[in-house]
């Protein structure tokens, strides 16, 4: 009768081990938000979106950071590096050449973008992660309409 | 009549040289790097604004937190919110100069030697630092990269007990930027 109550708690001892090491390991190994199937928690027009900012960079950033935003606007231009690229909502000048929210397309996007037209309204939904003082940045962009 | 006119070149030249004075930035890379015999994490972020004064050599850094891409969204989590506290610290900076930017010949392509030194701003915290580096002049373009540590303790981030193992004290920070001139 003892023999078999140490069976009982040594099997159910294992199965707490092995329950642990999984959700350990899934928790350490969960994968990134996919935020062109998030939901937007906001939805923007990109000119009072970077007003909103320049005069209260703290409320906005508080507001925003981290939030998915749906920004619709005129594409002023994409720019396109080794590295990545950009659609430009390009708002105003400034010390260091134009200000304006900076979009970083998901790279299964960035043919599309580039295709777009200048001057285009366009609505594209991305992680924004701050204000830097001159722009707005989202990142992991994808092209809503 | 000739004075006002040779008065309003000579501002317009003055004002000319001043605007192509700067090469900035807003795609500059930061990487950090934390190494221990138990696991190695590295961090990257592609959307760094820089900006050099060829002329004064100040030289400037805006880094959004929330930018740098980790492998593991969780370790990015644990940055974000316990590390770093990016809500309330969105951005780092560096403000400072290149004390040897005399040295540098913005017209002739070379590596050249750079020595920085300014205030480095992490989660409120701000340290002087002074670092080596080097800028490539390239055909009207300044690359700029420097390879230096920081201690996470001078900037007050706190790394609990549990992971104290899996986290460097001294992270190393990697900064290529390729900064074009001003038009």
């Amino acid at each position: 009768m003892k023999k078999k109550w140490l069976i009982i708690i040594g099997g159910l001892a294992a199965a707490g081990i092995v329950l642990a090491l999984l959700v350990y390991f899934f928790v350490y190994n969960k994968p990134h938000k996919d935020y062109s199937k998030a939901k937007p928690d906001f939805e923007v027009e990109a000119i009072a979106f970077f007003e909103e900012f320049r005069t209260n960079a703290a409320a906005s950033s508080a507001r925003y950071n981290g939030k998915v935003i749906a920004i619709t606007g005129q594409l002023s231009s994409v720019e396109v590096t080794d590295e990545q690229v950009v659609a430009l909502f390009e708002i105003d000048e400034g010390m260091f050449g134009s200000e304006g929210v900076r979009c970083v397309l998901i790279p299964e996007k960035a043919e599309t973008l580039i295709s777009i037209p200048p001057g285009s309204t366009i609505t594209i939904k991305g992680h924004c992660t701050g204000y830097n003082e001159t722009d707005v940045i989202l990142e992991h962009c994808s092209i809503a309409i | 009549m000739k004075i006002l006119s040779t008065l309003i070149l000579l501002v317009a030249l003055a004002l000319g040289s001043a605007q192509a004075q700067k090469f900035i930035t807003k795609s500059g890379n930061i990487r950090f790097f934390s190494s221990t015999p138990i696991e190695d994490i590295l961090a990257h972020n592609r959307q760094v604004n820089s900006a050099l004064d060829q002329q004064t050599g100040d030289f400037v850094f805006r880094v959004l937190m929330k930018s740098f891409q980790f492998e593991k969204a969780l370790m990015q989590e644990h940055f974000n919110e316990n590390y770093v506290e990016s809500d309330k610290f969105p951005n780092a900076t560096f403000t400072g100069k290149v004390t040897n930017i005399k040295d540098i010949d913005f017209a002739k392509n070379g590596v050249y030697n750079a020595i920085v030194e300014g205030d480095l701003t992490i989660k409120g915290v701000t340290k002087k630092i002074s670092e080596k580096g080097t800028f490539e002049v390239k055909d009207g373009k300044v690359i700029g990269k420097s390879t230096f540590n920081v201690l996470v303790e001078d900037y007050g981030i706190k790394i609990p007990g549990a992971v104290a193992k899996n986290i460097a004290k001294s992270i190393q920070i990697d900064v290529d930027v390729n900064l074009e001139k001003l038009e």
